[in-house]
């Protein structure tokens, strides 16, 4: 056992091309699994299975950075406090006011939706979550945040910040949930143009601060600056939450279709005090709509050989 | 002549590090080129102590790296298995190279390994990496001693203890 292995002689033909056999084999095994992955999640249920190995682990890692993050805040000068505190009250007597306007108008809706006979407003709860320290991989569109399943989290649950929607939760360990962001390729997102009532549907782009609008009639109603919100089909997110600003819209004259590119107004990259949303089941009437957001996000490569069904069927 | 191929308490301690060191988080301007401590810490038992040179570790271990940073599954393990089968075919040639020598071999390995994940990466359209991501084998190259003193410490100091 003490010894260093310097003597060990080296590899007969034999040794290395059964080395050369195993790599094969490993490497064919590390390609069927990243296919798998890639191709529609068919390995989601072993990712589930080992969260109770890798949680524990990430939660070690996690933990004295957040405590150092916590000494930090306790250290903060008493000054800087009583500042931040000020601007906070200033803040939120501003919102107060803000509410009470907007308190009157939603016993005007609830009165004006009796008369009309409409359905009723989803009801929606909030739950404040925060970024974990943790570094994930960048190219993977996820964040950790430190709320999950104890906490009565679900799969598909949308995220969102102050500024607007960031992603939805993707998979659940007790204490902790991946978030897949909006911007990974994989993703897509039910929306409606606020101006024009335009339902569409945004993609991921694997870019962190672009979203992509494809299918786009030629002689859309488009602007930049045009704002994207959810347009609450799909039945997991609840409709009017804002998504991204429209930044660009090219008409390629070769092509059947317009295409957008968008902005994320949330700030999917910096955020650290998330919210996840709850949508009250009892209280809306969505249940018809099936279609998921993951399935269309699933479906979004087949999506550019016939972009007309795809769009019918993520947004019916 | 057998060499061990148990995992020693050393060498789990030096991967459970290695793996804190890859989630620890970073400032989003330098995280790219975080250098890649599972490979170092693979590469220096493979050339020093002959130890963890099974594909089979290496390929378990990067499946693990995969759930813990959430990459798509299979590619740390794809390339933790190429550099595992490079380290081996050249062992015995690195071994005795003088140290600078062998770091830039290290890097050599490291650069090729970034050439292996950006494939996949191109595969999976996913958005190409930054300039900073190629700075990560630079940045193994100058770790590389370092670690390469500290698991030979680890290690001594595991013999001394059990003689």
């Amino acid at each position: 056992m003490s010894f260093a292995a310097g003597t060990w002689s080296p590899g007969t033909g034999g040794d290395q091309a059964a080395r050369t056999a195993r790599l094969m084999v490993y490497g064919l095994l590390a390609t069927i699994l990243m296919v798998l992955d890639y191709r529609g999640g068919y390995v989601s249920e072993i990712r589930g299975r080992t969260a109770v190995l890798v949680e524990p682990l990430l939660l070690a890692v996690e933990a004295p950075f957040a405590l150092g993050r916590r000494l930090g805040e306790e250290l903060r000068s008493r000054h800087e406090l009583q500042d931040r505190i000020a601007l906070v009250e200033q803040q939120l007597r501003d919102q107060e006011a803000a509410l009470m306007m907007l308190d009157e108008f939603e016993s005007e809706n609830a009165e004006l939706r009796r008369l009309l006979e409409a359905s009723r407003r989803v009801e929606v709860a909030f739950r404040a979550a925060e970024l974990m320290s943790i570094d994930l991989n960048p190219y993977s569109h996820r964040v950790l945040i430190n709320r999950g399943r104890r906490d009565g989290l679900e799969e598909g649950q949308p995220v969102i910040d102050a500024d607007g929607v960031i992603g939805q939760v993707d998979q659940l360990a007790r204490h902790s949930a991946h978030v897949i962001l909006i911007s990974d390729p994989d993703h897509a997102l039910p929306v409606r143009v606020r101006r024009t009532d335009l339902r569409t549907v945004a993609y991921g782009t694997g870019q962190i601060n672009s979203l992509r609008l494809t299918d786009l009639p030629m002689n859309v109603d488009l602007e930049p600056g045009d704002v994207l919100i959810t347009s609450g089909l799909g039945g997991l997110f609840p409709p009017g939450l804002p998504v991204a600003e429209v930044r660009t819209v090219t008409r390629h004259s070769g092509e059947a279709f317009a295409r957008a590119e968008a902005r994320p107004l949330g700030r999917l990259d910096r955020a650290r005090h998330v919210l996840v949303v709850a949508i009250n089941a009892a209280a809306d009437d969505e249940e018809e709509v099936e279609s998921e957001e993951r399935e269309a996000g699933d479906e979004s490569r087949d999506a550019e050989q016939e972009p007309v069904a795809e769009e019918v069927d993520a947004t019916s | 002549m057998t060499r061990p191929t148990t995992v020693s308490k050393g060498m789990l301690v030096s991967l459970l590090a290695a793996v804190a060191l890859t989630l620890m988080p970073l400032p989003d301007e330098i995280s790219p080129a975080r250098p890649y401590w599972v490979a170092l810490v693979l590469i220096y038992w493979n050339l020093e102590a002959g130890r963890l040179r099974h594909l089979g570790q290496a390929f378990v271990l990067g499946v693990l790296l995969d759930l813990l940073t959430g990459t798509l599954l299979g590619q740390h393990a794809l390339s933790l298995i190429v550099i595992s089968y490079l380290t081996e075919r050249f062992r015995n040639r690195l071994r005795f190279f003088p140290p600078w020598q062998q770091a830039a071999a290290v890097m050599a390995l490291l650069f090729n390994d970034r050439i292996v994940q950006l494939w996949v990466i191109g595969l999976t359209d996913d958005a190409w990496p930054t300039w900073t991501w190629w700075l990560a084998p630079l940045v193994g190259l100058l770790l590389w001693p370092w670690v390469f003193l500290l698991l030979d410490r680890l290690r001594q100091f595991e013999r001394l203890q059990k003689s």
